[in-house]
């Protein structure tokens, strides 16, 4: 076996000339994320997974959603503008309220 | 299907109506010197280099600022605005701006640092400098296995970088990797859980934005045309990176780390330790073991409390009010396969090296009375599951889970005292943690990180924030354990910002002046960060 890590460099090097696959990647605000990514990478990283108590398919209003991601409540951290824009969190609130129970999710 | 029931949904929308007692707390509590109307005057500049929508000083913008875990029963602790800046020039505007203010501006990447302040400033009436917007991956170089980042970037989005590019590069989590950044851990000097576990010793070359408003790199990073920035650390004269860690003496602005190759072969094992006073003997039997780097990942040795602490409640464990004795977290770990003591540490490398290596550890462990076990004794269990997937770089949050477990209210600080890796000296540290967190009606919910020769013994300080009194015997409960962990010469090696002064005593008079003496030349109206790790 081999580390992929090697085969990849020696490769790279005779493709790229051994310059670097680098990247400048665009600052990420310009396009809003949409609610499915924002619960995935945010999220669903507690609810659902036995950490945080389970959200979905719970009618839960958008008003409530919206203030808890940005207070906080209780063990919860707070989400600010920065990393959850207003108009992530507004589709975010509507799409949670609409969204059917996930069965694979784990709660407690 | 607790935890989100009318009563919490009700205190929410109390908490909504509540927003103008927050203005009046946050407006109350200006820097020294300063005035409403002068941060008034400051935010109107701050809008003007980075717009309207990115700068905040109401109070509703500013609530998620001001989430905190630790205690602070004086309650002084709360910023006076933010503002977020989107480059490096603008980064320089506002720093001119501070100096000309005299505004106090509190450096943050991802302000996702929980049990040592998130976003909180140290003092009172500081700007947060919120740097999230700053998430650009600038370059990951493949052949070097290196990254330069911006702040803002978190760990989460480098890791969906080098798998969507199809880079077989590494990254090392902190627990709370998907909302934490590379950037903000490394200054803190945080530590993961692989073999690039000790984030600082992997960081590569930086650049910083000088409190007078110069862009200064370091290492190779002022070479017109060098390639090293990322590769070779030490550049040239006295080396100053580390000037810019756990301190106050710029604003990095650019980071570059190192990243693991991916390994062909990667097997997780937790060692099963029946007894809480296997504590000597599991440390003087790892030792060896990292010292000569067979094992060459940082061992997290995980109380049954801690383990228990991360997914379930202290009353299911025993009753409330009743006190955490031994034999019931004994009878609770063995229902859910722990030991009083778990050990976990990875082997990295190719098949064979794996499997010449194991037959060795093993030998080792089982000799010091654990049980040495693996994913096909482990299964699913999700404690296995947790620190197996921290171990190869992957990210969960399942941590967050111990803030509940006492009570609802959500209190969390670590206490975080260093020893060398010894086991006499884990013991007797083991045994004053455990009088003192008695003695203030605390659970000991701790863990050993044994590093390459050091040991941190990691302390979850778990309390009801709801409750004012819980908090208050959390505070005194805490700064006791820095001052009498302080006294046997074992101090913290990090700590929150309601403690940044304390901890620092620790470290003496000369260390403290010298700190000083270095903001004073570099930051002479103090306003980056006063009170970041004791230096004002």
């Amino acid at each position: 076996m081999i580390f992929r890590f090697i085969a990849l460099s020696a490769v790279g090097s005779l493709c790229l000339g051994g310059v670097a696959l680098a990247s400048a990647q665009e600052a990420e605000e310009a396009t809003p994320r949409a609610p499915e990514q924002v619960y995935a990478e945010t999220c669903g990283y507690c609810h659902g997974v036995n950490v945080g108590p389970i959200i979905r398919g719970r009618n839960l209003p958008p008003v409530i959603t919206k203030s808890f991601v940005r207070m906080g409540p209780n063990s919860m951290p707070a989400f600010r503008q920065t990393e959850i824009t207003d108009e992530e969190l507004d589709a975010l609130a509507t799409w949670l309220e609409q969204s059917e129970a996930d069965p694979e999710e784990r709660g407690q | 299907m607790s935890g989100l029931d009318r009563r919490t949904l009700l205190g929410a929308a109390g908490a909504i109506g509540a927003a103008a007692g927050f203005a009046r707390t946050v407006n109350a509590q200006m820097a020294d010197g300063q005035t409403a109307a002068d941060v008034d005057a400051f935010m109107r500049e701050m809008q003007s280099i980075v717009g309207e929508d990115w700068a905040f000083w109401n109070a509703e913008a500013l609530r998620p600022y001001d989430k905190a875990y630790i205690p602070e029963p004086s309650d002084q602790l709360h910023p006076v605005g933010a503002v977020a800046p989107r480059t490096v020039e603008e980064v320089q505007a506002i720093v001119a701006a501070a100096n000309r203010h005299r505004q106090p501006i509190w450096p943050i990447s991802t302000g996702k640092n929980m049990g040592y302040g998130t976003a909180v400033p140290a003092t009172p009436g500081q700007v947060v400098l919120d740097l999230k917007r700053m998430n650009r991956i600038l370059e990951v170089d493949p052949d070097l296995g290196t990254a330069l980042v911006e702040p803002g970037v978190t760990y989460q989005q480098l890791k969906d970088y080098l798998e969507e590019n199809n880079i077989p590069l590494w990254i090392d989590v902190p627990t709370v990797g998907p909302l934490a950044s590379p950037v903000g851990n490394t200054l803190d000097r945080g530590v993961g859980y692989t073999p690039y576990g000790e984030h600082f010793f992997f960081q590569c070359g930086m650049e910083v934005v000088l409190p007078d408003g110069q862009v200064m790199r370091t290492g190779m990073g002022s070479i017109k045309g060098s390639t090293a920035w990322q590769s070779f650390k030490w550049g040239y004269g006295p080396s100053v990176d580390g000037l810019f860690t756990q301190s106050n003496y710029g604003i990095v602005t650019k980071m570059g780390m190192w990243l693991m190759p991916e390994p062909p072969a990667y097997k997780p094992f937790m060692i099963r330790h029946p007894n809480m006073e296997d504590v000597p003997a599991i440390i003087e039997a790892m030792r060896p073991l990292r010292v000569s780097n067979l094992i060459a990942n940082c061992n997290l040795m995980m109380s049954a409390s801690y383990q228990l602490s991360m997914f379930q409640r202290r009353d299911s464990v025993v009753p409330n009010g009743a006190p955490l004795d031994d034999a019931s977290v004994k009878r609770a770990a063995q229902a859910n396969g722990l030991g009083m003591w778990n050990t976990y540490f990875a082997l990295y490398g190719t098949d064979e090296t794996v499997a010449a290596i194991e037959p060795i550890v093993r030998q080792v462990l089982t000799a010091s009375g654990g049980e040495v076990l693996t994913e096909h004794e482990m299964g699913d269990n999700p404690w296995f599951h947790h620190h197996a997937t921290l171990m190869k770089g992957g990210l969960n949050l399942d941590e967050i889970g111990m803030a509940r477990w006492r009570g609802n209210g959500g209190g969390l600080a670590w206490f975080a005292p260093v020893a060398a890796a010894k086991g006499a000296e884990a013991e007797r540290q083991t045994v004053l943690a455990r009088e003192i967190l008695d003695k203030h009606g605390f659970d000991y919910t701790a863990a050993y990180a044994i590093g390459w020769r050091d040991l941190h013994h990691i302390i979850a300080l778990l309390f009801d924030r709801s409750d004012a009194e819980e908090e208050r015997r959390a505070d005194t409960c805490y700064r006791e354990m820095v001052t009498r962990f302080g006294k046997q010469g074992w101090a913290s090696y990090r700590t929150g910002v309601n403690t940044m002064d304390l901890v620092a005593q620790q470290y003496g008079a000369v260390n403290r002046e010298f700190n000083a003496k270095i903001k004073q030349a570099l930051d002479p109206n103090h306003i980056i960060a006063p009170g970041k790790s004791g230096i004002a």
